[in-house]
C-alpha cells in the first residue's frame, strides 16, 4: 500500500521540482526523494492511525525552541531592526531582564518569559531615539526650509501669536478616514491682543474656563463641524467675537457687585472702612466727634495706613501664606503704635 | 541640663519674660479652679489630675501676647490678637497661659472656652422668645453663664445694670440691680438665659474702661477659642431639618468681637479640631475663618504658634522625666528621646500621647 501510494508522490514531486527550480543537482533531488517519501509515510501513519494516538502524536510532532535572540545580541546592535514596527513585546526578543506583575507572598514579580502583562501593555520598543532619528531623515526630503528670519521662539510668537492646532491619522482598516481629524485647537496670547484693562477683564471672563492664568493663554477648541476647514473658520470668528464683545460696554456692566471682582479692591472695601473707623474711634476719644473730608484723607494718607493696605492687597490678591501674615502683623502694629 | 528647665514658681506671669521661655511654672490650684472651670484642653486636665499640680511651659507666643497686652493703650479701642498654627502646637494653651496674666492683673474674663461647642451637637433649640428668626440655646447659655460666675465672682456685685430688661410679662430685671442678680435670673430660668448673655455682654462692653478711675473701673479681657465657628457653618438642625438662620449666643458673641467698645484687649485663637465642615490641612487664618469672618475680624494681630523648637522640647522632655511619667527604660537614654523626636516631630500634643504609653 505505501508502495503504491510513494510511486505517483514521486512523479509528481518530480514534475514539481522542474517546473519551479532547476538548479537542484541529482544527489540533492535523490535525498529529497527519500526524505519525502519518509515524510509522507510518516504523514500517512499519522493519518491512519491519529484516532488510536491523539496526543502523542502531536506532542511527537513538536519541535524543541533553540536559544533566544537574546543570546546572540551585541552590545551595539542595530535596534531598529529588531523592532522596526509597533510589536508586541518579544521576552526572547528584548534583552532587559523586566519583572512586571503582582508578586505572590514573599515573593517577586514575575520574570519576563511568558508574561501576559508585559504583552497586554503598548510599548514604544520602536520609537528609541535612533528610531526617531532614522524617521527623521527619512522624512527631510519631503519637508520644505525653516523660514531663516524666525530662528528663536519670541520672533516666531510676535510674528505668529496666534497657534492653530489639529491632527492627521494615518491608519490602514477598513476606512482611511478618522473622525478626530476634524479638531482644531487655536491657542492665541491675550498679551498679544491689543485690549484695554476693562475688556481684558470682560474677556477673560467671557472664557471662563479656556483661559490659563498661569500661561496667560487663550484656548479655543473646535469640533462640530464635520470638516477640519470649517472648524477652523468657526474658531477665527469666535475669536473675533470674542475681541469685538470685549471692547463693548453694555449698560447692564454698571452692575458689577464686589463679589464679581476679580481682584480685591482696597478702596471702598469693608476692611478700608474699619481701619478708618478705628483709626477715627482712637482719635476722637481725645478730640472732636466731627468727621470731615480732610480728617479721612489725611487718615488715609499715612504710611502706616498705606501699609497696611499693600498687606491687605497681598493677602487677597496673592493668597495667605506665613511671610504675608508676618507682614500683616508688622502693619498692624505699626498702626497701632504696639 | 537642669538649666534649662525650672521650676519658676513666680506664678505671677507678670514677671514672665524672654528669659523664661521654655522653662515651667505652676498654676496655682485655686486659680485653675476658678479661672478655668472648662477652659483648659481635656487631655491637660487628665495632666493636672495625674501630678496634681498644673504646670505650664512658657514659650514665644503666649509672652508675645502678653508683652502686647503690656503695651497696649486701654483707652482705645480693644485689639484682636489671633493665635492660628497647626494642630496640637498649643494655641489654646497659650491662650490660657494669657488669661491667666490677666486673670492676675485683675481683669474681668469672659471666656468661650470652645465656640464650636455652640454651633454642634446641641440637644436643645428653642426659637428665641425676643425674636422670631432666632433661636436659642438654654443648656450652653445656663452652663456658659454658671463658669462666668464662679469665675468673676468679686465683679458680681459692683457691676450695675444699665437699663431695664424685660424676659417675660412677670419678670424683669430693673436698672441699677447688680450684674449678679442678672446672672442668677439666667441660671434658674433656662428659657431665658441665651438672652440673659446677651445682656451680660452688653452691659460689659458698655461699662468696660470706666469712665472714672475709681470703683466701677476695670479692664475686660474676651478670650474666645475656636473663634472661626462664629462665621462657619453650623451642623445643628431645627424640628423640621431645616438649618436655623440665626443662633442667639453666636449673634452676640460676634457683637462682642466687633472693636466698638474700650477699655480691654480680645484674644482668640483658632481651632480645626472641633470645627464643622473644614479640611483638616486648613490653618491659616483666611481658610478657617472664612472671608466673612476675615472681613468681620479684622484688623487683628496674627501670632504664629508653632511646634516646639530643641529648647522647649528638652524641657518638657524632662518634666515628663522629672515627674516620673516616663516609665519605659528605653526612654530615659539618648536613643530613646531621638525616637521621640522623630515620632512626635516635637508637636507638643503629639509628644503628650506618646509620653502617655511609655
Amino acid at each position: 500500500m505505501a508502495a503504491s501510494v510513494t510511486r505517483p508522490a514521486l512523479s509528481s514531486l518530480c514534475k514539481i521540482n522542474s517546473n519551479i527550480n532547476g538548479i537542484y543537482s541529482l544527489t540533492s533531488f535523490s535525498r529529497r526523494i527519500s526524505i519525502s517519501s519518509v515524510l509522507s509515510t510518516s504523514a500517512v501513519t499519522t493519518e491512519t492511525e491519529a484516532a488510536g494516538r491523539g496526543v502523542r502524536g502531536q506532542r511527537r510532532s513538536k519541535r524543541q525552541a533553540g536559544e533566544p535572540r537574546t543570546e546572540r545580541m551585541t552590545v551595539d546592535q542595530d535596534w531598529t531592526a529588531v523592532y522596526p514596527t509597533a510589536a508586541s513585546f518579544k521576552p526572547s526578543a528584548v534583552p532587559l531582564p523586566v519583572r512586571m506583575g503582582y508578586p505572590v507572598k514573599r515573593g517577586v514579580p514575575p520574570a519576563k518569559k511568558g508574561n501576559l502583562e508585559l504583552i497586554k501593555i503598548p510599548n514604544f520598543l520602536h520609537l528609541t531615539p535612533v528610531a526617531i532619528k532614522k524617521h527623521c531623515e527619512a522624512l527631510k526630503q519631503f519637508c520644505t526650509e525653516w523660514p531663516s528670519a524666525l530662528d528663536s521662539d519670541e520672533k516666531c510668537v510676535k510674528h505668529f501669536p496666534i497657534q492653530v492646532q489639529s491632527k492627521e491619522f494615518v491608519s490602514a482598516g477598513l476606512s482611511l478616514r478618522n473622525p478626530d481629524v476634524r479638531i482644531v485647537t487655536l491657542k492665541v496670547k491675550l498679551s498679544s491682543l491689543n485690549l484695554d484693562d476693562h475688556a481684558r477683564k470682560k474677556m477673560i471672563k467671557l472664557s471662563e474656563e479656556r483661559y490659563c492664568k498661569d500661561t496667560d493663554t487663550l484656548t479655543i477648541t473646535t469640533d462640530s463641524c464635520p470638516l477640519r476647514q470649517q472648524n477652523y473658520d468657526y474658531a477665527m470668528y469666535l475669536l473675533t467675537v470674542l475681541y469685538h464683545e470685549s471692547w463693548k460696554t453694555e449698560a447692564w456692566e454698571q452692575e458689577k457687585t464686589r463679589a464679581d471682582m476679580e481682584e480685591y479692591e482696597w478702596e471702598d472695601s469693608p476692611s478700608q472702612k474699619k481701619v478708618l473707623d478705628t483709626l477715627l474711634r482712637m482719635r476722637a476719644l481725645g478730640a472732636k466727634d466731627e468727621v470731615e473730608e480732610g480728617t479721612r484723607e489725611e487718615l488715609l494718607g499715612q504710611p502706616a495706613v498705606q501699609e497696611y493696605r499693600d498687606t491687605m492687597l497681598r493677602l487677597k490678591n496673592e493668597g495667605e501664606t506665613e511671610e504675608n501674615l508676618q507682614q500683616y502683623k508688622e502693619a498692624v502694629k505699626k498702626l497701632f503704635n504696639i | 541640663m537642669h538649666f534649662l528647665f525650672n521650676f519658676d514658681n513666680t506664678h505671677l506671669s507678670t514677671y514672665h519674660s524672654e528669659g523664661h521661655s521654655g522653662q515651667y511654672y505652676t498654676l496655682p490650684p485655686t486659680h485653675i479652679q476658678k479661672l478655668f472651670p472648662y477652659g483648659l484642653p481635656p487631655r491637660f486636665q487628665l495632666q493636672i489630675k495625674t501630678f496634681n499640680e498644673g504646670c505650664v511651659m512658657v514659650r514665644p507666643p503666649a509672652l508675645e501676647l502678653i508683652s502686647y497686652l503690656k503695651r497696649a493703650d486701654y483707652s482705645k479701642p480693644p485689639l484682636r490678637y489671633v493665635l492660628y498654627g497647626d494642630i496640637g502646637t498649643g494655641k489654646t494653651m497659650s491662650l490660657c497661659h494669657a488669661l491667666h496674666y490677666c486673670y492676675s492683673q485683675g481683669w474681668l474674663i469672659v471666656h468661650v472656652p470652645d465656640a464650636h461647642l455652640w454651633v454642634k451637637n446641641c440637644k436643645e433649640l428653642l426659637p428665641s422668645s425676643s425674636r422670631p428668626s432666632r433661636f436659642d440655646q438654654p443648656i450652653q447659655a445656663s452652663q456658659w453663664l454658671k463658669n462666668f460666675k464662679i469665675t468673676n465672682e468679686r465683679f458680681l456685685s459692683k457691676l450695675k445694670t444699665t437699663q431695664r430688661y424685660v424676659w417675660t410679662k412677670r419678670e424683669s430685671t430693673e436698672k441699677g440691680q447688680p450684674l449678679g442678680e442678672l446672672i442668677d435670673q439666667g441660671v434658674n430660668r433656662m428659657k431665658s438665659s441665651s438672652d440673659v448673655v446677651g445682656a451680660v455682654l452688653r452691659e460689659l462692653r458698655l461699662q468696660a474702661g470706666g469712665a472714672t478711675e475709681g470703683e466701677g473701673a476695670f479692664k475686660l479681657a474676651v478670650a474666645v477659642d475656636g473663634v472661626n465657628a462664629l462665621w462657619g457653618k453650623t451642623s445643628l438642625k431645627k424640628e423640621d431639618r431645616t438649618m436655623p438662620e440665626e443662633l442667639t449666643l453666636i449673634h452676640n458673641l460676634r457683637k462682642m468681637m466687633k472693636n466698638n467698645w474700650s477699655g480691654g484687649a480680645i484674644l482668640t485663637a483658632l481651632s480645626q479640631t472641633g470645627s464643622v465642615f473644614k479640611p483638616r490641612s486648613a490653618y491659616l487664618p483666611s481658610e478657617l475663618l472664612g472671608e466673612e469672618g476675615f472681613d468681620n475680624m479684622e484688623p487683628f494681630v496674627p501670632v504664629s504658634v508653632s511646634n516646639y523648637n530643641e529648647k522647649e522640647f528638652e524641657s518638657c522632655y524632662l518634666y515628663y522625666l522629672d515627674r516620673n511619667w516616663l516609665q519605659h527604660p528605653h526612654s530615659r537614654s539618648e536613643e530613646g528621646k531621638k525616637e521621640l523626636i522623630f515620632l512626635s516631630n516635637k508637636n507638643p500634643s503629639i509628644l503628650e500621647r506618646l509620653c502617655a504609653f511609655l
